[in-house]
């Protein structure tokens, strides 16, 4: 029967589906306490998870060896493809991507079924049950809609098709996978909240198992798009990072809930509340993710990112009706279990901040998911209407200025409630930030190019469109002064813990200098003060979005020996160059033969001093001439970034329109995004101790957490290394590189940052737990 | 939990290994092709010892080792909570030092807190009193009992890991350690089928 790969590969996909079957069945018969059904059932689990390698490995093997007899491999991949980008194109397409996502989900299994051990013995059972039944569903959307292994209806052809250009990037290298391990890690969490609520084990231990799967997720979902901005902004050409695309939206959906979700654990956890909350919490971020999965590849929404229309959409409608059905049926069923007896006694509390908190994180996500949905949504009952970037950059904006604001409040309070005095105590440092950077703004921020307020045109007419007008026109003030508060929040905090600390030492007649006690502060409160390095990583990234109120951005149209002048910079057009064939084409680009490149040369001026050459340039692809790249050239800055795109060259008149953007603190969403995942994984790292779990197990469990760290520390290095690799060529030659006559002070910096946050969270990690 | 006896441990923790250093070598000597097939081949092998055990384990063809056993006694719904309540005093006291929290309140949070957790290992003492009598009860008639005779050669090496309890004593130390399953009916156990091990301990 199997004499062929696709065929013997669709067997595989078969025998997934039977062995997820098989220990679904297992898993749910060993609910009724029967250890000796509950090891069938993990041990199906490892099965189960080992086929999928099985079959991405045959993929795999089928796209290095060019088997054009799977449509899939011919349709994504050419036989003059660099062999990393055959890796990528597994997926690169829809088919490959839900197999990729099985195998990640397979992944996140066996790590699960194996963190579990003998822990919580009576939610496993349902654990395994619910993630075998998404990978059910997966493998059964694969083997009727979108199976990788079909065959070629017309035989094998000589050559495949290709992977679309603007995928032959080495961001979408690390990207879709970053984001779709922060997307099926979701999956683990929810599989904890249905099996506590089949299991009516409804205490508040299961959410501190769920919290780290959850903030794991939470970390990878941060990079994904992180990495996702940085794609866009490099390689679509259009001078941003975010143009609020229906499937960029999707893809931040769940980050809200998750964010939610990571505050709010906390309150069940310290004052046995919101447990109702949790749970529909983690079923939303599910969902989501599932919805994200949906809009990308249903074709319902048009998009840049979508993949080709396909009829995989009723699947997963049927699958996220059965998600919503089932939660909502067991949250119900387990009401009386889940209502808690304790209230908010303060609006002066934490849990009263996290509350408002959460009800402005879920707001921002239902207002981007229906923004999303509104195109499709208006048709119903109207023509189609477009919601555009201004929209949601008007609409947004207070929303995640009062999230930013709270991000900020919240750790000034105590739990339950908050003396008036402490408050006071609390406020003092940061309300002092907010103000004399709000003041100092003022006064000085206009002279150095970056004014407090700024013109925002009256979106709409009425009031609301004069409050959404004032409020942008405030915004960059308001974000910096906010910005200030939350920096001042969160060294207060640290110096106040140090402080705690070396008294506690002194009355233990000891001494702890600072650097010991803040290195035992952080080592002892991982959670706490990593997610207060979370909290500092946001503010960088803020400023970093906040620039864009101050970007200029230009387009003009320049014969060689003109110049331009930009802000404080000036560009001089130089000439068009056509590589290969052109003389001054480097050697890589003369050897290049699977392309035709278009490059605009322009030399950097700053107050009369060369700063070097940016040469934007267009791409002809031989295999898709239709589709020509548009590729960018930047110097980019702490600062800011020249980024620059041509648009059109003229062969005789060598005439050239170009896409000028002066992009201001852009870098600082990279630097917060880089802190942010140091944060995270300074929550996130196990709290071991040698003497409790004996030296052993210790080493074993600090092996996995040391490979899982190391995953995200790679990641974080790859994403802080950007403005270097920018310049770098990859396997297929890009914009060349920007050649500068000054050192540029930018790619160290970031970097340096990097290696500071991400070694001082190793120290603390690796560090041994004394003076506990 | 790994397949079953010392074979199958000794085999998940070489599989992987001999999986990918095979396939590293392969790599640099053949080419990422073979490499590929190598990977193919070790998760295949994988996948057909796990799926053995799991029928094995389902038909109660393979004894619970100690290991497994030990972890019955996972913690109670009263021991989580005791967990977290302790938790929570911890987290008061970090209030306090960093003066998040007035005196009054610690004061009253704090003995509410001390209050729960001393309920709480009230209950578990008392819960765990029965159980570490029923134990102590299986372990006299255990060591009452006459030595068992080794297994014949084909299957004694799973058999003679003195790593291994069969199914009829699994749950005494589950029961001595917190007794998680104390909603379950004593018969569970006894209902399963008899393992290869529980039918030497009978004769």
């Amino acid at each position: 029967m199997w004499q062929s790969l696709p065929e013997f590969g669709t067997g595989v996909l078969y025998a997934i589906l039977v062995s997820a079957a098989y220990t679904f069945a297992v898993g749910l018969a060993a609910g009724r306490g029967q250890p000796r059904l509950l090891r069938s059932a993990r041990l199906g689990a490892y099965a189960t998870a080992g086929l999928t390698l099985f079959a991405i490995a045959l993929l795999t093997y089928a796209f290095v060896t060019h088997d054009f007899r799977i449509r899939y491999v011919a349709h994504y991949s050419d036989r003059s493809m660099p062999r990393l980008y055959l890796f990528t194109a597994l997926w690169g397409g829809q088919d490959g991507s839900l197999l990729w996502w099985l195998f990640l989900l397979s992944g996140y299994t066996t790590a699960c079924v194996a963190w579990l051990g003998g822990r919580y013995r009576q939610l496993q059972p349902y654990v395994i049950a619910t993630l075998m039944a998404i990978f059910g569903f997966f493998v059964v959307l694969m083997l009727f809609a979108a199976n990788p292994f079909e065959a070629t209806i017309a035989g094998a052809r000589a050559d495949g098709e290709g992977l679309n250009p603007l995928l032959q990037n080495y961001w979408m290298i690390i990207h879709p996978p970053s984001l779709y391990t922060g997307f099926v890690g979701c999956s683990v969490p929810f599989a904890f909240c249905v099996s506590a609520l089949a299991s009516g084990r409804l205490d508040n231990e299961w959410i501190v198992a769920v919290r780290k799967w959850m903030l794991f997720a939470f970390m990878f979902l941060s990079i994904g798009n992180a990495l996702g901005m940085a794609w866009a902004y490099e390689e679509l050409g259009w001078g941003g990072y975010w143009a609020w695309d229906p499937v960029e939206n999707a893809a931040c959906l769940p980050w809200f809930s998750a964010a939610a979700y990571v505050h709010s654990t906390m309150i069940q956890e310290r004052r046995n509340m919101l447990k109702v909350w949790n749970v529909v919490l983690i079923c939303i971020t599910f969902f989501l993710t599932i919805f994200g999965t949906f809009l990308t590849r249903a074709g319902i929404i048009s998009s840049v990112h979508a993949f080709a229309q396909s009829d995989i959409g009723k699947y997963f409608v049927g699958f996220m009706a059965l998600v919503a059905a089932t939660s909502a049926a067991l949250i119900v069923w387990r009401l009386p279990k889940l209502r808690g007896k304790t209230e908010i006694e303060a609006v002066a509390s934490r849990e009263a901040m996290f509350v408002i908190n959460n009800w402005a994180l879920l707001g921002a996500a239902t207002f981007i998911l229906v923004a999303t949905m509104f195109p499709k949504l208006s048709e119903l009952w109207n023509d189609k209407v477009t919601v555009g970037p201004p929209f949601y950059n008007r609409w947004l904006a207070p929303i995640g200025l009062t999230i930013f604001a709270l991000m900020g409040l919240a750790p000034l309070f105590g739990w339950r409630k908050t003396s008036p005095d402490a408050l006071k105590k609390a406020f003092v440092f940061p309300t002092a930030a907010l103000v004399v950077t709000y003041v100092l703004h003022i006064a000085f921020g206009r002279s150095l190019g970056y004014p407090a307020f700024v013109e925002r045109d009256v979106f709409y007419p009425g009031t609301v469109g004069i409050v959404l007008q004032k409020i942008g026109s405030a915004l960059p003030g308001l974000t910096v002064a906010i910005a200030a508060f939350n920096v001042a929040v969160v060294i207060q905090e640290f110096a106040r813990g140090v402080a705690a600390r070396r008294r506690s030492a002194e009355k233990r007649n000891d001494k702890e200098s600072i650097p010991v006690a803040l290195f035992r502060l952080l080592d002892k409160n991982r959670r706490r003060y990593g997610g207060y390095i979370v909290h500092l990583g946001i503010c960088a990234m803020f400023i970093g979005f906040t620039g864009g109120a101050w970007s200029i951005d230009r387009e003009t149209a320049m014969k060689p020996g003109q110049t331009y002048e930009l802000g404080r910079y000036t560009l001089r057009y130089e000439g068009p160059r056509m590589c290969p064939g052109n003389p001054r084409c480097s050697p890589e680009e003369q050897a290049d033969v699977t392309k035709r490149m278009i490059f605009a040369d322009l030399t950097l001026l700053e107050g009369g001093k060369t700063l070097g050459r940016l040469s934007p340039a267009h791409f002809i692809y031989h295999r898709q001439p239709d589709s020509p790249t548009t590729e960018v050239a930047m110097r980019r800055s702490l600062r800011e970034d020249v980024y620059t795109t041509v648009a059109t060259v003229d062969p005789q008149s060598k005439r050239a329109t170009f896409a000028f953007h002066v992009n201001v603190f852009v870098s600082w969403i990279w630097v917060g995004a880089m802190v942010l995942v140091g944060g995270a994984l300074i929550s996130l790292w196990p709290e071991l101790s040698f003497r409790d779990v004996g030296a052993w197990s210790y080493l074993r469990a600090s092996a996995g957490a040391s490979a899982g760290v190391a995953t995200s520390v790679m990641l974080a290095i790859w994403l802080c290394m950007s403005p270097t690799s920018a310049y770098a060529a990859g396997t297929r030659p890009r914009a060349p590189a920007f050649t500068d006559d000054v050192r540029r002070p930018f790619p160290l910096a970031p970097f340096g940052a990097a290696a500071a946050g991400l070694g001082f969270g190793a120290v603390v990690a690796f560090g041994r737990r004394r003076g506990r | 939990m790994t397949p079953s006896g010392r074979p199958g441990r000794v085999l998940a923790a070489v599989l992987p290994a001999v999986t990918i250093v095979t396939a590293l070598v392969v790599g640099v000597a053949v080419g990422v092709e073979i490499s590929l097939l190598v990977i193919a081949a070790g998760a295949l092998a994988g996948v057909i010892a796990l799926l053995w055990a799991s029928v094995q384990a389902l038909t109660g063809e393979s004894p619970i080792t100690l290991e497994e056993a030990m972890t019955l006694g996972a913690p109670s719904a009263e021991e989580e909570q005791k967990r977290s309540v302790l938790r929570a005093l911890k987290d008061l006291e970090f209030e306090r030092s960093v003066g998040k929290i007035s005196e009054e309140d610690y004061a009253e949070l704090s003995a509410r807190y001390r209050t729960e957790a001393k309920r709480l290992m009230q209950l578990l003492d008392a819960g765990a009193e029965a159980d570490r009598e029923r134990a102590e009860k299986a372990l006299r008639e255990r060591l009452a009992k006459p030595p068992a005779k080794p297994e014949p050669a084909a299957d004694g090496a799973e058999h003679a890991d003195d790593k291994e309890l069969p199914e009829s004593e699994r749950e005494a130390p589950a029961r001595a350690s917190g007794a998680e399953h104390a909603e379950t009916p004593p018969s569970d156990a006894t209902n399963e089928a008899p393992s290869g091990a529980e039918s030497e301990e009978a004769s």
